[in-house]
């Protein structure tokens, strides 16, 4: 049987096209339905797809749609359960037991009952003296609707920190060993982006719902750009993604994401603050293609022939609009 | 006699068999899907329901599928799924007293009946999906022909002078074609640079080799630079550094395609030189032969260091048969199944022109991918500019492949060094990526290109050049 959060018992798909359409974010319908089901059957989304794809902006999208807090989790290398789970205010527990305010008795495996055994003094093993990480601020979210926690980049984490996840993501709860385990009245919506610089075990992969977010065809990538960059014009942004379009299909170490091809609109758009309608030019293109190509390997096989296929794709690109 | 109340337990055990069906399916197919992903996927399909085929793919693909890699295999299967799923509801919907349903669907279920049931079904047909899957590779696949031509030419009842004007083509591609022993003649070639072999292995080095570095996440104590540091402290080790061993040891499995068509596209000596220099460097290296079978040589490479074309010869080792990769990988996974795990690195040796079965092939790979910390693919023919992996035995093999690049000489071993040791082989490395500037040794199709072509003028070389 499914456990969605009771605030999502009546979510349909058409809903959540809307909570996209009013963030002006353009989703695929594969991307509505593993986002629905996540919702629905309570299941963290792992999310993969290139850099710049809007991953994360997938989390903020929902947290902002449903009204509800986002707690980010963001992941790098030697990143312990400390930083993510919870940390012990050591100054103020130190302070406690000096002042006879606290003892350092657990608390005995239950959260609701902090007192120490016997002594009558408060644990310094209590929520007075813990401060919540990420995850633990999910876990103990209260509100009518759950937080979205979005797990970033879990790729660069190291395995050691995805086995730790593994408890969170199964049961939502996590165990402190001096304070008790510590459940989720209401499971939150996790949303796990991965830039696939690693495979993930598949002990996590089994616990989530996966989606893979492709490179966006040239009418949706389109469609982003004039929601994003309204200030650019409408032919010379069919122009920019016609182009962007034409480079994904060059061997580039490092292809241009959604979130470059917004970059890139942008400075057209700056180039272009006098509202200048016409062609863009080689020359134009290959002043600001820094901001699309990442790599110096790739800025560098910008050559003349290249130049020449980018600027019939775009005029192809504006014949597509025009008609 | 038909009853008007559908079959409702029928239904749903229909659905739950055929959900189970579609994961064992992508798993034979080599897919990645967990153990336990058919209960989500039925917890899927409640949500959404049957009767939208884009939402019940949504679904499925979100539940089954853990890699972006599994998609094209998932949307290779997804339509008879589909098919299946959908017939056995509109059965079970309007189940006739006399009959059981199960039986009905019974044929439909297994093997490739199914198959021509479905394209005598005029609503399957008109399903552009289901005529995609009917017709394996769909409509316009370049591959088509020449599978087709590949299996003839494998069949040993039609002699190869059938093939008129193909006769190149015939011999190379020869799944039954004559091995000949190694010789000392045939195996003279470019020098090798053990310095590029140094570079290749430290980049696909993944065992802890002797040297110690300090490392945050190390398991030792760096005793010595605890010491050192306290000296700042009087003495007193405020916090303990940690360290680990280098991963500096090369560990491999070392398959070598030594049919006739990779023997013609390579510099045999060359080959050999780096075949014993891996042997030689390597903590675990084991080398294998295949052509239509597979035979382990890393003793003979260990036996004779220097010389390994005498010691092959010595040994009796033939090569230059044909080339059945899929029918070679399953024996090696029968008889040394130990000879590839996480910590090795596989390194296949071959063209990817091969005449067996392409289930075969696929299997084969897809094992090998997940056994082997990662798959390199060395192709001779990639050494070419106008190289693309079309040729039927590549194209199904590079899905499980980390990376495939040249190789022809000691320029490519070192880019294919350079290249890993920045990315990795997980990341955007490969032919592709290869920026040397190619230019083709004497201009013409003769220089290589299109793997079709064997591209060989016999001498080994690949008919690329360096600038």
């Amino acid at each position: 049987m499914s456990e969605g959060a009771a605030a999502f018992a009546d979510l349909t798909e058409d809903d959540l096209r809307g909570v996209f359409e009013g963030a002006d974010y353009v989703a695929d319908e594969e991307l509505v339905t593993a986002v629905y089901l996540s919702l629905k059957m309570g299941k963290p989304l792992l999310v993969e797809g290139e850099p710049g794809s809007g991953k994360t902006e997938l989390g903020k999208v929902l947290a902002e749609g449903f009204e509800t807090e986002l707690v980010r989790l963001q992941c790098y290398e030697g990143l312990a359960a400390e930083h993510a789970l919870y940390e012990w205010n050591y100054t103020k527990q130190m302070l406690a037991v000096q002042s006879g305010e606290g003892n350092v008795e657990g608390s005995g495996g239950t959260v609701e009952e902090p007192e120490a055994a016997g002594t009558g003094d408060k644990s310094v093993f209590s929520d007075e003296y813990i401060f919540e990480r990420p995850l633990l601020q999910a876990l103990t979210h209260e509100g009518p609707t759950p937080p979205v926690l979005l797990i970033d980049e879990v790729d660069r984490a190291d395995e050691e920190f995805e086995a730790f996840l593994l408890e969170v993501l199964s049961d939502f709860q996590a165990s402190i060993p001096e304070y008790g385990t510590v459940a989720a009245d209401q499971r939150p919506v996790v949303v796990i982006t991965s830039n696939r610089t690693r495979g993930l075990s598949d002990a996590l992969k089994r616990r989530c719902l996966y989606c893979y977010v492709e490179p966006p065809e040239f009418e949706a990538e389109l469609e982003i750009v004039r929601r994003k960059v309204p200030e650019l014009d409408a032919a010379v942004a069919a122009e920019v993604c016609g182009i962007v379009q034409e480079l994904r299909e060059e061997a580039f170490l490092k292809q241009p994401g959604v979130a470059e091809t917004l970059d890139w609109a942008r400075a057209v758009a700056t180039l272009r603050s006098n509202g200048d309608e016409s062609h863009l030019t080689a020359e134009e293109i290959q002043r600001s293609v820094g901001t699309l190509l990442k790599e110096a390997e790739d800025v560098q096989r910008i050559d003349a022939e290249l130049l020449e296929r980018l600027e019939t794709a775009a005029r192809e690109a504006r014949g597509r609009v025009d008609t | 006699m038909t009853s008007d109340t559908p079959d409702f337990d029928a239904a749903r055990d229909h659905v739950l068999h055929e959900v189970v069906r579609f994961a064992r399916k992508l798993r034979l197919a080599g897919a990645t899907v967990p153990a336990n992903a058919a209960l989500p996927a039925t917890e899927a399909l409640v949500e959404v329901g049957l009767g939208d085929r884009a939402r019940v793919r949504g679904a499925m693909h979100a539940t089954l599928v853990t890699n972006a890699r599994d998609s094209e295999t998932f949307d290779e299967l997804f339509p008879e799924f589909w098919y299946r799923l959908r017939t056995g509801l509109e059965a079970a919907a309007a189940v006739d007293d006399g009959e059981q349903w199960g039986d009905r669907g019974a044929d439909e279920r297994d093997g490739n009946t199914d198959v021509d049931g479905a394209l005598s079904d005029p609503s399957a047909a008109d399903s552009p999906d289901a005529a995609e899957t009917l017709d394996g590779d769909g409509e316009g696949d370049p591959e088509g022909e020449l599978e087709v031509r590949s299996r003839r030419i494998a069949d040993t009842a039609v002699p190869p002078d059938e093939f008129d004007g193909d006769d190149e083509r015939s011999s190379t591609f020869s799944a039954v074609g004559a091995s000949t022993e190694i010789d000392d003649e045939s195996t003279d070639g470019a020098r090798l640079d053990r310095s590029a072999v140094q570079d290749f292995e430290a980049a696909l080095a993944t065992l802890a080799g002797r040297r110690w570095s300090r490392s945050r996440d190390g398991t030792a104590v760096d005793v010595r630079g605890a010491l050192r540091e306290s000296l700042s402290t009087g003495g007193v080790a405020v916090k303990l550094p940690a360290r680990e061993r280098d991963r500096s040891a090369f560990s491999a499995c070392v398959l070598v395609d030594v049919s006739q068509s990779v023997l013609d596209a390579i510099d045999r000596g060359f080959l050999l030189s780096v075949l014993d220099a891996l042997v030689a460097d390597g903590r675990s290296v084991r080398v294998f032969f295949f052509d239509t079978d597979i035979r382990e040589v890393t003793e003979v490479f260990a036996r004779q260091r220097g010389d390994p074309a005498a010691a092959l010869e010595r040994s009796e080792v033939t090569w230059g048969g044909g080339t059945q990769i899929g029918a070679s990988l399953a024996t090696l996974r029968a008889r040394w199944p130990h000879a590839v795990d996480r910590q090795t690195a596989t390194v296949v040796v071959s063209d990817g022109l091969d005449v067996g079965e392409l289930d075969d092939l696929e299997g084969g790979m897809a094992w090998l991918a997940r056994r082997s910390g990662a798959v390199v693919w060395l192709n001779p023919l990639a050494a070419s500019p106008r190289y693309e992996p079309t040729c039927r035995g590549m194209a199904a093999a590079l899905p499980y492949v980390d990376a495939l690049f040249a190789f022809g000489g000691n320029d490519d071993l070192r880019d294919v060094a350079r290249q890993l040791e920045r990315y990795g082989p997980g990341g955007p490395v490969g032919y592709e990526h290869d920026f040397r500037d190619r230019v083709p040794v004497g201009d013409g199709p003769d220089a290589g290109g299109a793997d079709d072509d064997s591209g060989g003028d016999g001498s080994g070389r690949t008919g690329v050049a360096r600038s």
